[in-house]
């Protein structure tokens, strides 16, 4: 059994009549000793489905799922005491922005420790050792002194080090990332992901990696999630969906991937934005910017189906050349790009 | 550290100064002349006229008597009251450990109920009780305190009769002031009951003047926490596993006060204006009452001293806050 | 269009719906305004208020300074003992307190009104000069504004009613020079923003002169902090007024004023509640309708302003 089972997670704002689905029957599991790719632009949902799982939807938010479980327990029906035990001690979460993830009344060694206290107990004495530990374990220098510092007194890195810390604690068994290294310096951003990686093989972790960027998700996870607009778009394993994307999304992603423009005038770019909350197209999300959309596909909504062994939301899945399958020719193809 | 503090005390000498002109020029503003103004209706003859005008300095230029008062205020010397023929600041030094006192206490009463009231507000959002508390404290706001007042002494004193309706304390009791705090005089005394009396002589008139506080506070506290409820950090600590109770007591709390304290350091010009009215209502010899009665006996010598000590009074507990303001928020010290 | 014909089909529709026309910008802050409770009801008990103070005369069972020697301190009409004429009770003197308070009404809006008006003239002149010029009138301006709000305003207040001698219109001076900081202040730091802006250094190429610049140009572009501030300032103006009657400085018997029907009635606090609670619920009542106003004002004006 998975560690983390996610059936048909769906996240609700706004009126209940005409509700806002920020995460729209999402699916997804994560196993222990894996690490899962969630990609997608901003405003794809994926934060907020990392935030339904850690409990962290304030009302009026509405959370429903056929099924959310860790390690064979419903997250959803648990009692909310019971839930808090849970989450920080084995679900433990890493957000993007270390500078204003630290709370700036508290030293360094204040936050770890807080975890560490409610969850643990142990003896003052015990928990600072612990927290000396951590602070060198993510790579802190001086971690003595670094432990009585405030906040404000890091750099994003090392705040975003500490956060880490903070967050493996008490070792969790699931680890979401979100987003950890949108915040930093481009030379900072490969230490850490290296750091993450190397914690969750050490300790055997579950990873899920929530990002827009894909070319890191490439070297980082086994499997990759694509969403869009709060829906699932694909997923599969990392290196297959590199290979041969299967929805045009994908495709339009990895083309947009500053690598892949190499010897190009320009970098390819996907036209438009993920629709919001008032503009959301009645048909395939992805229609009003998809080269290969047709009438079909803005009068209709495909399903997530099973293509090749790729869980692919779109009527037309790509084939290994890259080109739409199943559609006509004398069908009405817009040209977008 | 040290240059910020050099630099609020840039801005502050010369409001200083400008106090000190205001309040300078008050007396020479009055339509009449402050001579006549003293001899009253029996009038005075010229020869004594012109000695009273050399006495307190009125023929020589403008500018010399602003520097001589300058110079006098400097050394402590506000001049002599029309009326008592005693320094005034001597009368003010007597006077104002009472509205110490009271104004102690009126804010204490003030943070107490105020803080909470935001607090719960905050964490109901949107909800009646949230609704409930802000109506509250908007009418708190609204309150015009000297009316507060006489339904106060009218419903506790006069109707229920569970507190006295003025005075600092019981005349069963005699007390030698020593620190000018009947609360601290009469429990060093060995009279028994005389704190207590004096106590409930205080709960009326500290209701009356922390209100206004109290609701201004409890709008700021609620704001400052929705404000921090917002910010991230808030949300990792609930990421952690804590319970509501210690994110919002610990977390949001210690950073929704920073702001708070700066307004209830602002607050202590509106006590100063609240206890004028408190004060004259309950008889309580403070100098808000002092105040009162110098203006109706054009006692100008004394109103110029007391508003300018009390200017004095706010100017410095607005810096003192402002300090310890760079002193909790350390990332401050360097902006502005 | 056939869009209205077959309105399931068609996407612009959706867009049609959402999109729409902008609304303008008064009833945008109409709509953002009505959605604030507190602020609706605030504004309708000023309606009333307002209303009573302007047909006073009619409203207004008696004169309310003509005392009935036959009725002193009669109790409101639901009270053993009430004299059925006189249905709030008469005070000391035998007056009406009902058409006292009416009359009251009139004097404390039109308080509030003259003052903050008187006010925020000035202010506005002293604080876009100093905001627009710069230089030593700023400094000038801002340093005696600074000062000003050294004092407590209600000291500051009874300080220049002492200079100016008690009665209504110095009260009311008094008050006026005692908020202008507050609209020097706002207008000032609007100016001194809206300077920058694209469209001032335009129209300044454009030959535009001081004047124009100032009041024209810049003026309205700051209008809206400076409405909020003055419905809140009619409330701490009317609250002033009222404390300064209560003290003696303000208006002085027997003009019905409500502070000083307070102070006149002080010494009943034992013996006749209705003399002391009504004039004291309106001006609490008064105060607050403002204040509720001022608050749903300010959130409806700018949202970022919103504490």
């Amino acid at each position: 059994m998975a560690l983390l089972e996610v059936k048909n997670l769906t996240v609700e704002f706004g009126s209940e009549d005409k509700p806002f689905r920020a995460v729209d029957s999402v699916s997804y599991s994560v196993d222990r000793g894996e690490v899962l790719g969630i990609v997608g632009e901003s405003g794809s949902g994926k934060s907020v489905s990392s935030l339904a799982i850690m409990g962290l939807i304030d009302f009026p938010g509405r959370v429903t799922a056929d099924s959310l479980t860790f390690d064979g327990q419903d997250l959803l029906t648990m009692a909310p005491s019971k839930r808090r035990a849970i989450t920080g001690k084995d679900i433990a979460m890493i957000f993007q922005d270390p500078m204003s993830a630290l709370n700036p009344c508290f030293t360094v060694e204040a936050q770890i420790m807080e975890a560490l206290k409610v969850h643990e107990g142990g003896s003052k004495k015990q928990r600072r050792e612990r927290t000396l530990d951590l602070i060198n374990q993510v790579g802190i220098p001086d971690p003595k002194s670094r432990m009585t510092a405030y906040p404000h007194q890091l750099s994003g890195g090392m705040s975003q080090r500490v956060v880490i810390a903070m967050a493996i604690a008490c070792q969790p068994r699931l680890l979401i990332a979100d987003e950890p290294t949108t915040a930093l310096d481009v030379t900072i951003q490969a230490q850490i992901i290296d750091l993450l990686l190397k914690l969750q093989e050490d300790s055997d972790m579950g990873l899920l990696l929530i990002t827009h960027d894909l070319a890191l998700v490439s070297e980082a996870a086994n499997r990759i999630q694509v969403m869009y607009a709060g829906q699932l778009f694909e997923s599969g394993p990392a290196d297959s969906i590199f290979t041969a994307p299967r929805h045009p999304y994908t495709q339009a992603l990895l083309e947009a991937l500053p690598e892949r423009s190499v010897g190009r005038d320009r970098l390819s770019t996907i036209p438009g934005v993920v629709p919001g909350q008032y503009d959301r197209p009645k048909g395939c999300l992805l229609a009003p910017r998809c080269r290969y959309a047709n009438d079909h596909c803005v009068a209709s909504q495909p399903e997530v189906t099973d293509f090749n062994g790729r869980d692919v939301r779109c009527f037309y899945p790509l084939d290994d050349q890259g080109l739409p399958t199943g559609q006509t020719n004398s069908q009405n193809v817009g040209e977008t790009v | 550290m040290l240059g910020f503090f050099m630099r609020r005390l840039g801005d502050v000498i010369p409001t200083f100064f400008g106090v000190t002109i205001l309040v300078f020029l008050m007396i020479h503003l009055i339509p009449s002349d402050p001579i006549q103004m003293m001899a009253g209706e029996r009038g005075v003859d010229p020869e004594r006229y012109a000695e009273l005008q050399k006495e307190y300095g009125f023929d020589q230029p403008l500018v010399v008597q602003y520097f001589n008062y300058l110079g006098g205020v400097l050394q402590g010397d506000l001049g002599k009251s029309f009326v008592t023929k005693r320094p005034v600041i001597e009368e003010f030094a007597t006077l104002f450990p009472a509205t110490i006192e009271l104004s102690v206490m009126g804010i204490l009463f003030a943070v107490i109920i105020g803080l909470p009231l935001g607090v719960i507000a905050a964490i109901y959002r949107g909800k009646w009780l949230d609704h409930l508390t802000m109506s509250v404290s908007l009418t708190g706001y609204s309150m015009p305190i000297f009316w507060w007042a006489l339904l106060l002494i009218m419903f506790f004193s006069t109707t229920l009769g569970w507190t006295p309706v003025s005075g600092r304390l019981s005349v069963f009791y005699y007390i030698e002031p020593t620190t000018g705090f009947m609360l601290i005089d009469t429990l060093m005394s060995d009279e028994k009951g005389a704190f207590i009396s004096a106590l409930s002589h205080l709960i009326l008139p500290t209701i009356a003047l922390g209100t206004i506080p109290m609701a201004v506070i409890a709008r700021m506290t609620r704001s400052s926490m929705l404000e921090v409820l917002g910010e991230e950090y808030i949300r990792v600590a609930r990421a952690k596993g804590l319970s509501p109770m210690r994110v919002i007591m610990v977390h949001a709390l210690r950073n929704a006060l920073i702001p708070v304290i700066t307004v209830i350091g602002l607050q202590v010009g509106v006590l100063f204006a609240g206890a004028i009215l408190t004060e004259t209502i309950f008889s309580w010899p403070g100098i808000g009452k002092w105040i009162v009665e110098a203006l109706n006996r054009r006692d100008y010598p004394t109103i110029q001293g007391g508003i300018l000590m009390i200017a004095f009074v706010v100017m410095g507990v607005n810096l003192l806050v402002d300090l310890m303001y760079g002193v909790i928020n350390p990332r401050i010290r360097y902006k502005r | 269009m056939t869009s209205q014909n077959t309105p399931s089909t068609a996407p612009e529709d959706a867009i049609d719906e959402t999109m729409g026309k902008p609304p303008s910008p008064f009833m945008e802050t109409w709509n953002y305004f009505r959605k604030n409770r507190g602020a609706y009801v605030g504004l309708i008990v000023i309606a009333i208020i307002l209303f009573v103070a302007a047909f006073a005369d009619v409203i207004s069972p008696y004169d309310p300074i003509l005392q009935d020697r036959t009725a002193f301190l009669k109790p409101p009409i639901w009270m053993d003992g009430a004299d059925p004429r006189y249905i709030l009770g008469t005070d000391a003197v035998g007056r009406d307190i009902l058409s006292r308070l009416i009359h009251g009404a009139q004097l404390s809006v039109s308080i509030g009104v003259f003052v903050v008006i008187a006010s925020m003239i000035a202010g506005i002149m002293l604080g876009v000069t100093a905001g627009y010029f710069r230089g030593w009138i700023e400094v000038g301006i801002m340093r005696l504004m600074d000062t000003m709000l050294a004092l407590p305003s209600l000291i500051m207040a009874m300080a220049i009613v002492a200079i100016l001698g008690p009665g209504l219109e110095n009260a009311m001076l008094a008050i006026a020079i005692v908020q202008l900081p507050h609209y020097v202040r706002l207008s000032r730091a609007s100016v001194v923003t809206e300077l920058n802006k694209e469209y001032v250094i335009a129209s300044q190429i454009a030959g535009a002169g001081h004047m124009r610049q100032m009041f024209i140009n810049i003026l309205p572009n700051c209008m809206a902090p400076l409405i909020v501030q003055g419905t809140l300032g009619i409330s701490s103006a009317i609250l002033d007024a009222a404390a300064l009657g209560f003290l003696g400085l303000g208006a002085q018997p027997p003009l019905p004023e409500w502070g000083t029907m307070l102070a006149e009635a002080r010494e009943f606090v034992g013996s006749a509640w209705w003399v002391i609670t009504f004039p004291g619920l309106c001006i609490l009542v008064t105060v607050l309708a403002f204040n509720l106003m001022g608050d749903g004002l300010r959130d409806a004006l700018d949202p970022k302003m919103k504490r």
